[in-house]
């Protein structure tokens, strides 16, 4: 009997689909033990019956075995698809670091929903007029971004922007095999390859204006860390697996830029920026000197990590 | 405000806490919504065992430790005051007010300072009130959807 899977996309950008696309050969060898029964991003399938002739009320999901969920959940038909999603599927998995800890659109969360509206919305200059977001045809913004998590009871986690293909093929693959999982947990410090030299006096961050010192044609191994040169590297605060399992480097580090942090914190519940900021301020950086410190949690601002006040007001 | 004020203090062993002592010993008067956890330094404080205590409810957070120069361990307190500047920037992050946390530095001598720190953070608390992260989340349009604060 084949596996069943459904897929559904949230607040995200379908980089994950692409990710599952991207396993190539492995693909071809899955496909005949499972049977996709639902993915909107990818295959035709009507939420309320092929003609729309289906009860308004009620999302028509199939049942299956397996949820894929990319994206995080911003507003009411994110929430009535995530839950829908959670009744119909048996085991379900948060694909993507927009599911497991919001990703970039949780970057919102450090403003008002009423600053961005009229910022992006009604006050930007643009030569079309835009229909008003406030109407009433689209879904009601929930009170802040949160991660599938927060809603809805999520059985694997594969953090990753995206996550790489072996991970998700090996997130199929246990399933098929009725055995957890072995998924990376520690550091991109963990999987880098770069030399170290010992803490220097960094005594200030480098903007990335200018190229790490490297020898190019030489392998990543032979450059010096790049926390160490000086750059904002969020490789000691992020989780593993950018680099697959037979990557040279992680990804940034083999494009020779410091790590973005793209799989979120090493432990699911750890916060990047609280634990960069206090290691550097240990070293003896002024954490004041960093530009866009918010930026240090550009994947993970759900959790309540990133929180403007008036979201706070609007949980009381 | 609904309930007693709670205010944790991490008080250094050789500064904080004996100024605490005395301050019990000379029968000081000093709000009882205080809570306080002795440390060898506080320079051994990290930034999470702060984000900690606002997560499990804590109303406002105090390091106490030996004045600049006067550190049992030569620069623990200089740490200290390195690294819990990132529990400001922190505190802004997450929509709570960066006055619930302070950083005072008090000798073994001065129970009068000491009392001073807390009534003034008491103050502090009952003026901005309880902390947002110990009201239980109410159940809003998002249903039962729980508040999981994922700091530390």
């Amino acid at each position: 009997m084949r596996l069943r899977v459904a897929g559904e996309w949230l607040g995200s950008c379908a980089g994950c689909e692409m990710a599952l696309l991207n396993l190539g050969q492995t693909l071809l060898d899955l496909l005949p033990r499972l049977e996709f029964v639902h993915l909107p991003v990818l295959v035709d399938h009507k939420y309320f019956g092929p003609t729309g002739a289906g009860d308004p009320g009620r999302l028509d999901i199939p049942a299956a075995e397996v949820g894929l969920i990319s994206g995080h959940i911003r507003n009411a038909e994110h929430l009535e698809l995530a839950r829908a999603m959670r009744a119909r599927c048996r085991v379900l998995i948060a694909l993507g670091t927009c599911a497991t800890h919001g990703g970039i659109p949780a970057l919102a969360n450090q403003f008002s929903d009423a600053d961005i509206l009229e910022r992006y919305y009604r006050d930007g200059a643009t030569t079309d007029p835009a229909p008003d977001p406030d109407d009433p045809v689209l879904p009601p913004l929930l009170s802040r971004a949160f991660a599938l998590d927060e809603q809805v009871k999520v059985d694997l986690s594969l953090p990753g922007c995206p996550p790489h293909p072996d991970q998700i093929a090996e997130a199929i693959t246990a399933l098929l095999e009725d055995r957890p999982p072995r998924l990376p947990s520690k550091s991109v410090c963990d999987t880098c390859p770069t030399r170290r030299e010992g803490k220097g006096a960094v005594g200030q961050v480098r903007r990335s204006l200018r190229n790490p010192d490297h020898q190019a044609g030489q392998p990543i191994s032979e450059m010096r860390c790049l926390l160490e040169q000086g750059f904002l590297c969020l490789g000691p605060v992020t989780r593993a697996g950018c680099a697959g399992s037979l990557g040279e480097a992680p990804r940034c580090l083999v494009a020779r830029t410091p790590c973005r942090g793209c799989y979120g914190p090493v432990r699911a519940a750890g916060n990047p920026m609280l634990d960069l900021l206090n290691a550097l301020a240990s070293n003896g950086l002024d954490i004041k000197s960093l530009p866009d410190r918010p930026g240090l949690l550009r994947f993970a601002g759900a959790h309540g990590r990133l929180m403007h006040p008036s979201r706070r007001a609007a949980v009381r | 405000m609904s309930g007693e004020p709670k205010i944790l203090a991490f008080g250094c062993n050789w500064c904080a806490y004996a100024a605490a002592d005395l301050a019990g010993s000379t029968r000081l008067p000093y709000p009882p919504s205080l809570r306080l956890v002795r440390v060898m330094c506080s320079g051994m404080v990290h930034p999470n065992l702060v984000l900690e205590a606002f997560n499990q409810g804590a109303d406002a957070v105090l390091v106490m430790g030996c004045h600049p120069g006067e550190c049992h361990y030569r620069d623990g307190n200089r740490q200290a005051a390195d690294r819990l500047a990132v529990v400001e920037e922190m505190l802004t992050m997450t929509g709570l007010e960066p006055e619930r946390f302070a950083l005072v530095w008090c000798s073994s001598t001065e129970a009068e300072r000491f009392v001073e720190a807390v009534r003034r953070m008491h103050q502090t608390v009952e003026r901005l009130g309880p902390s947002p992260l110990r009201a239980p989340a109410a159940p809003g349009p998002e249903g039962g959807g729980k508040e999981a604060e994922g700091c530390g």
